[in-house]
């Protein structure tokens, strides 16, 4: 197994490229993947307080906003889109449920710190766009792959139970 | 959908493992490479469901309600893990021992199993008997914890999984251990935890997988999931290590045992065609296992 290490300079601080986020898939995207072929009807909702509260009580997951961005599945179930707080900054996702209210998939729409702290240093941004002696990182074609410590995915599996609430509480009630 | 352009990369994520998992692929038809992406993430959904500590239905749970003595069936899978974490066992002289998750679970990384007699604290990866019916016989009462190595056994699949679909060029990556299939060089940026480098590691590997290993973000606490087997004394605290290996699940386990046995594991490297790049404490680096 052939590998070596390179350890590559930091360059002088150029006008840093500003850390572009990572689309993975947009709503529509993530909506005929996890519906395929099936008609997605939007069914806004607007949370009242109490039902926040309860919702609260119920998932133990704060609820960031009164605001519900769901569609009914013309094939039964619902696509959620929703998004929780990161490590700094939020995290947009994709939840279907089937027609009982069960998780089917998850799906992370976009990601904003796929390089953690590191990519909050102006330093190690900075390498990056400018050029360094032998073997230049491409922004975009070099920084795809990253091996670090596990990042924990805690912050989703509570957005998820969160939204498992709100069906229970809310949406299973409403379209009985 | 997106229209399809030949040679277009596919790139989705989903939170499974505990941690963010990545699956990017090169496909001439979109709908072929999603199709691939899909069976890639079920494939580690499935190893996520078998080997969880946490779900109530999976077969380390079904093992740790069982008391001592009771031969509980595993799936093909999970067998194929545990016996590959006793070899890891046997090769490190128990410095990787998937037992320590009693020790994890008294630092409050990992939930105490319901309906679960507390392990004794003197068993240990000799303990656990895995016979050729992929049967479980635990001797003494323990908890096992695989997050040592079913994520890169979990990535190990979901290759085979896009390999099967004839993706020919991919990264499979669970939240740092990763997987490269296609011609390389590729290129891999490490992130040792340490934030203020004057230079950025990067890993050239040609089709191979990478796996690191680091306790440096829990340091401020004094707790670690990294535990040496033997002497349950936390491990990595200031140190970081890249592992390059074929396999990620041997890369995986590896990262484990070279911050527990740092040069004697040499000869384990080699024999399994790993390379081992340790950061340590000052910033310096070494090199261990085949490229040394």
């Amino acid at each position: 197994m052939k590998s070596r290490l390179l350890l590559l300079p930091v360059a002088a601080l150029v006008a840093a490229a500003p850390v572009r986020a990572t689309v993975y898939l947009s709503i529509e995207q993530a909506q005929a993947l996890m519906f395929p072929g099936a008609t997605l009807t939007p069914a806004f909702i607007t949370l009242t307080a109490e039902q926040m509260k309860a919702i609260e009580k119920d998932s133990d997951v704060n609820v960031l906003s009164p605001q519900l961005k769901v569609w009914k599945s013309s094939s039964g179930g619902w696509f959620i889109a929703d998004q929780v707080v990161g490590k700094h900054d939020f995290i947009p996702f994709a939840l279907a449920l089937d027609e009982h209210g069960a998780v089917k998939d998850v799906e992370i729409l976009e990601y904003r710190e796929t390089y953690g702290d590191q990519v909050r240093n102006a330093n190690w941004r900075a390498q990056f766009t400018g050029k360094t002696h032998s073997a230049p990182l491409k922004v975009g074609a070099d920084i795809k792959n990253i091996s670090g410590a596990t990042l924990s995915s805690r912050h989703i599996t509570d957005g998820v139970k969160r939204l498992l609430s709100t069906y229970a509480l809310v949406l299973a009630q409403q379209h009985a | 959908m997106p229209s399809c352009s030949p040679n277009s990369t596919l790139e989705r994520v989903q939170p499974l493992l505990g941690t963010f998992v990545s699956v990017r692929v090169e496909a001439d038809d979109a709908k072929a490479g999603h199709r691939a992406i899909d069976a890639a993430f079920e494939a580690i959904a499935r190893v996520h469901a078998l080997m969880s500590f946490h779900a109530p239905q999976s077969d380390l749970s079904r093992i740790h309600r069982a008391p001592a003595g009771m031969r509980v069936v595993v799936e093909a899978q999970t067998a194929e893990v545990l016996r590959l974490a006793l070899a890891f066992s046997k090769w490190s002289e128990g410095s990787f021992d998937i037992t320590i998750a009693g020790k994890l679970v008294a630092q409050g990384l990992l939930p105490a199993p319901s309906q679960s007699r507390a392990p004794d604290t003197n068993a240990c990866w000799r303990d656990i008997e895995l016979d050729d019916g992929h049967g479980v016989v635990l001797h003494h009462p323990l908890w096992i914890d695989l997050g040592g190595i079913a994520k890169g056994y979990a990535v190990d699949r979901a290759v085979a999984c896009l390999q099967t679909h004839g993706i020919r060029n991919a990264c499979v990556n669970a939240g740092g251990d990763l997987r490269l299939l296609g011609a390389g060089p590729h290129r891999v940026v490490l992130d040792t935890g340490v934030a203020d480098l004057a230079q950025q590691p990067v890993l050239e590997v040609d089709e191979a997988a990478v796996a690191t290993s680091s306790s440096r973000a829990f340091a401020a606490s004094g707790i670690s999931p990294h535990v040496h087997g033997q002497t349950q004394a936390c491990i990595g605290m200031q140190d970081c290590v890249s592992v390059v290996a074929n396999l990620c699940a041997h890369a995986d386990a590896l990262t484990k045992i070279v911050l527990a046995s740092r040069e004697a594991c040499e000869p384990l490297l080699k024999q399994l065609g790993a390379t081992a790049y340790l950061h340590d404490a000052h910033g310096q680096w070494s090199t261990l296992g085949v490229a040394a």
